[in-house]
């Protein structure tokens, strides 16, 4: 209470005018370029977002329609979104030649049906996907890419953002240049992720005749099992090191190692999945899942 | 369930390849892709040699002696521990010219796939070859797609993303660095050319997304 006493006291009624001025134009500059739009779909929707800096939020709901809601500051960009047939595509556009980088900035939110199909494009900023079930594919170069909840045929591209899957199913395919991939509470059937110099760590279930490979160039690999899992493995670390904690029984025929160094070949349990992790210099780890 | 190995396939080849197949080599030749493979390359072999002993003519003494000499000494055969040579056997009715000929494909598919201690260096030098004709025309390639993609450069419109581009691009070229030496010293070792290769791959990937730069969202 002092402290709105003392604020009172300070402000004179053409202080407040001002200060009431300058909010009213924060307010207007920052809601003027908000667009709100519905559109209605049939099952199997395709959305297309093309944005160059921001956030990119898509979140799956019960309804038959997308709703976009997108913001940016600037009016330098505008945001076209348009329907054509069962497809919604948005898209961030330049109006004016030269664009400083914040002025490119377009924040999206976006409500899709479960079942829909995402192709997102988005170079710097997040994207973040919960709860769809479509095929979806994401391409960003700076940009951090996290999916949760989410199936189908997944494939994600990036130059150096990071990835993060949690509680994905269906079929994945990452890759990325110095990304990291954080690939949690994973029941997909087939991985691929590959990136260079970021770490991947896969901690999800081997399904039975499930496919994971899993490859980078340096960093860490770290690959956690349970006790009742059932994989055929195939580590390789081409310079660097291979611990495995896994109980392997060899193969029962010989094959051929690339490395002087680390691998580690073997069936845990029945090998009913095939676990390929491969590394030029980095460490591959396999651990017992606490 | 198969009852023999790798190691005991090939004993059974001989019959196998005259028609007579044991169930254990059958059963071994099901679950096993790289042995499965070998009757598939030496049956292909065995019909490839009957087509050309009806154009090839007879062998010298001195090439068919020079064939059976590097044969002993990639251990594909032995010096009479049996009755018939492990190889004589598998085409009794191929006339001596067609098994020079087979003999001929025979050690180079053999040889190849499993890597015989004398042809190392010549699939080391073949390999190492192989690979810089690749990659020279691949270097000089990518050389004139930096020049242009770095020379054209556009009015940097989002400096995150140049920033990243550049940053991994100078990432894949210390890859493709350690990547070509890696090949230089272990030629035949088809993973550090795969990683050579993808390294390639990536660069080309963003050179494209350099040089595509610019015209972004207009």
């Amino acid at each position: 209470m002092s402290t709105m006493h003392s604020i009172s006291e300070i402000c004179n009624w053409k202080g407040a005018g001002i200060l009431a001025t300058g909010l009213l134009f924060t307010v207007a500059s920052t809601s003027a370029h908000r667009l709100e739009r519905h559109f209605t779909v049939e099952p199997r929707a395709v959305i297309t977002i093309h944005n160059p800096n921001g956030k990119v939020i898509v979140k799956a709901w019960t309804k038959h329609e997308v709703m976009v809601i997108a913001n940016h500051v600037s009016d330098k960009v505008e945001v076209a979104a348009e329907q054509t047939g069962n497809r919604v595509d948005l898209r961030t556009q330049q109006l004016a030649d030269t664009v400083a980088p914040d002025d490119l900035r377009a924040d999206y939110e976006v409500s899709v049906p479960e079942d829909a199909e995402l192709q997102i494009h988005n170079d710097s900023g997040e994207v973040s996907v919960a709860n769809v079930l479509g095929d979806m594919n994401v391409e960003t170069v700076a940009a951090g890419v996290a999916l949760e909840d989410a199936a189908g045929y997944l494939t994600v591209k990036t130059v150096g953002g990071s990835f993060q899957c949690v509680r994905c199913a269906g079929r994945l395919e990452v890759s990325s240049i110095s990304g990291s991939f954080r690939l949690l509470d994973l029941r997909s059937y087939h991985v691929r992720a590959q990136t260079s110099t970021g770490n991947i760590l896969f901690d999800g279930e081997f399904l039975p005749n499930g496919i994971y490979r899993l490859k980078n160039y340096s960093g860490v690999i770290e690959v956690r099992f349970s006790p009742a899992d059932s994989f055929d493995l195939n580590a390789t670390s081409l310079k660097g090191a291979v611990n495995n904690e896994a109980k392997l029984t060899p193969p029962a025929h010989p094959q051929r190692s690339f490395s002087k160094f680390g691998y580690a070949l073997g069936s845990f349990n029945a090998g009913r999945a095939k676990v390929e992790l491969t590394s030029f210099d980095g460490t591959i780890n396999i651990r017992k899942r606490n | 369930m198969a009852t023999i190995g790798c190691r005991d396939f090939p004993n059974y080849l001989e019959p196998w390849l005259e028609g007579d197949r044991h169930p254990d080599a059958v059963a071994h030749a099901r679950d096993c892709p790289r042995c499965r493979s070998m009757v598939d390359d030496l049956k292909s072999i065995q019909a490839a040699a009957q087509e050309w002993g009806r154009v090839e003519g007879e062998p010298s003494p001195q090439l068919w002696n020079s064939l059976r000499a590097q044969l002993v000494q990639e251990g594909l055969i032995h010096r009479q521990h049996k009755p018939r040579s492990w190889f004589t056997g598998w085409f009794p009715a191929v006339p001596r010219p067609v098994l020079a000929g087979g003999y001929l494909a025979a050690v180079i598919a053999i040889a190849f796939g499993l890597s015989g201690p004398v042809n190392q260096r010549i699939n080391r030098a073949r390999w190492l070859e192989g690979t810089q004709n690749s990659t020279t025309t691949l270097r000089a390639q990518f050389a004139s797609a930096q020049m242009s993609a770095t020379s054209s450069t556009f009015p940097d419109s989002n400096p995150i993303v140049t920033a990243s581009l550049h940053k991994n691009l100078d990432i894949v070229d210390n890859y493709i660095t350690l990547c070509e030496k890696s090949v230089n010293e272990e030629p035949e070792n088809e993973l550090a050319r795969d990683y050579l290769f993808e390294a390639y791959q990536q660069k080309a990937d963003l050179l494209s997304q350099l040089s595509e730069r610019g015209g972004y969202g207009r």
